[in-house]
């Protein structure tokens, strides 16, 4: 989840405008702009999917909370009301953290409750944030 | 004084004959170490070197004095350079450093293009995990390696290497991850059998690490920096890892396929492999990695954001294990 989509644009810029010793000048530097262009290609998918993907999932774990509310106890339904306080990243990704947290915790009461069929539930929600959150890498030829 | 007359002056010193560099450059790879070429030129002849320093931040806090150690307990073992000398104070260099003979003429590909070892694949693949194989028979007992490395008890391998990587995730995380944390529960109410034997384990043996000719062979196995002793499944579940697949699914490591892979390391090691142990270390490695790529993200905050290396370890390959962790998560039959 971290770098946000600011550091890794701020860094870029650094990577490239702090002058590089000169041993660290050649085949490094080639390297490191390569890797700095690869940043550059990911942050842009960032960009275009990152807020709609954030939206996505605290609405996936506020749901999952509230389901579990009546068998888990209320306290579920306070994290699950957590909400940003505007759409930008780091608003976004304070929420994602109260409810994160929220879903670790109603976890680890499912599975020492032995709660499989909600412990399955979690776990597939796992998948789709994971899915949400991808990022893809073109097919880059080697050499 | 410039990194040039210092290794000069450092040189001179051990060799007891005048020492000149040249051609020092730094190379790509490896996040936590910076690491150096450059020709030593004494008693009229050159010498093709590699330096390795400790950075200022680094991927991992690994230790320079294990990583030495094992380049010599290996070598003539496992295809590695010889080790040459270890300097663990900071006034040669800056940091603390160590050097080691340079092995000229291969490549080594980035995990992350396609295709790398063309019609090669096959050959280096057999050999790849033939070599794995062997460093987990090598017998270790007053070796170098010893000196400095602890050794866990055969049903404690797990819980050594467990602990320490949540202890990473525990200390370095700077937001929630639910993925990998159902996953270091799960692994600790799943424990597997003990390890078959104490072996070395390299720690990231993968694709990426090692240097081969272009023509097949492998001419090298890079980067010791977390080898340790432990049970030697590690590092196959590591090695067989999807991140390092190379976007093919048929292979591991994008050469051999898994059965083969398994069958090669049974062969070369004397050991077998327990499918339930197997599946409890990859999973472990899953977690493994999180943790790594944990790591690099807090050190790429807190190193000023400088290093794309640590940026992107930190970011799309932490996605990409999310995404192994959950799979393997939704293929368990129970807690």
């Amino acid at each position: 989840m971290t770098p946000a989509l600011s550091d890794i644009l701020r860094g870029n810029f650094l990577s490239l405008a702090i002058p590089a010793p000169v041993e660290s000048q050649g085949d490094f530097m080639t390297g490191k702009v390569a890797v700095i262009a690869l940043l550059s290609l990911l942050a842009a998918q960032e960009a275009e999917r990152g807020s709609q993907s954030r939206v996505w999932e605290n609405a996936a774990i506020a749901a999952l909370l509230r389901d579990a509310a009546a068998t888990y106890g209320p306290d579920l339904l306070a994290v699950a009301d957590t909400a940003a306080e505007d759409l930008s990243i780091p608003a976004l990704d304070a929420a994602n953290a109260t409810l994160r947290r929220g879903l670790i915790a109603l976890h680890e009461a499912v599975e020492a409750a032995g709660d499989l069929p909600r412990h399955r539930s979690i776990i597939a929600l796992y998948g789709q944030m994971a899915q949400a959150r991808r990022l893809d890498l073109p097919p880059l030829p080697a050499g | 004084m410039s990194l040039q007359q210092g290794l000069e002056t450092y040189l001179t010193e051990l060799w007891g004959a005048p020492t000149t560099v040249a051609n020092l450059a730094r190379i790509p790879g490896g996040a936590s170490r910076e690491t150096y070429r450059f020709d030593a030129l004494v008693d009229g002849r050159s010498r093709g070197l590699i330096l390795r320093r400790d950075p200022p931040g680094g991927l991992l806090e690994t230790d320079r004095r294990l990583e030495f150690l094992a380049f010599k307990t290996v070598h003539g073992h496992v295809p590695v350079p010889e080790a040459i000398a270890l300097e663990e104070g900071d006034s040669a260099l800056e940091r603390p450093f160590f050097l080691m003979e340079r092995v000229d003429g291969g490549v080594v590909p980035s995990p992350f293009v396609v295709l790398p070892y063309g019609d090669h694949a096959q050959a280096l693949g057999e050999q790849f995990f033939a070599t794995l194989g062997r460093l987990a028979a090598l017998n270790h007992e007053g070796t170098p390696f010893r000196e400095a490395a602890p050794e866990p008890a055969l049903d404690d391998c797990w819980r050594v290497a467990l602990d320490h990587w949540s202890d990473v995730i525990e200390a370095d995380e700077l937001h929630p991850q639910p993925i990998v944390r159902a996953a270091i529960r799960h692994l600790r109410r799943n424990p597997p059998p003990p390890a078959q034997r104490i072996s070395i384990v390299h720690g990231d043996y993968r694709t990426g690490n090692f240097m081969h000719d272009g023509q097949g062979a492998i001419l090298a196995i890079l980067d010791w920096e977390m080898a340790h002793l432990g049970d030697p499944l590690e590092d196959l579940g590591w090695a067989c890892d999807p991140l390092w697949n190379h976007f093919d699914d048929t292979r591991v490591g994008g050469m051999i396929a898994p059965d083969q892979a398994l069958a090669t390391w049974e062969a070369a090691s004397g050991l077998t492999v327990d499918p339930a142990a197997l599946a409890w270390w990859s999973l472990f490695n899953a977690v493994k990695g999180q943790a790594i790529w944990t790591s690099a993200a807090k050190a790429y905050r807190d190193g000023g954001f400088t290093d794309p290396v640590l940026a992107i370890s930190g970011w799309y390959t932490a996605r990409r294990h999310d995404l192994i962790l959950a799979d393997r998560l939704a293929a368990l039959e129970a807690f």
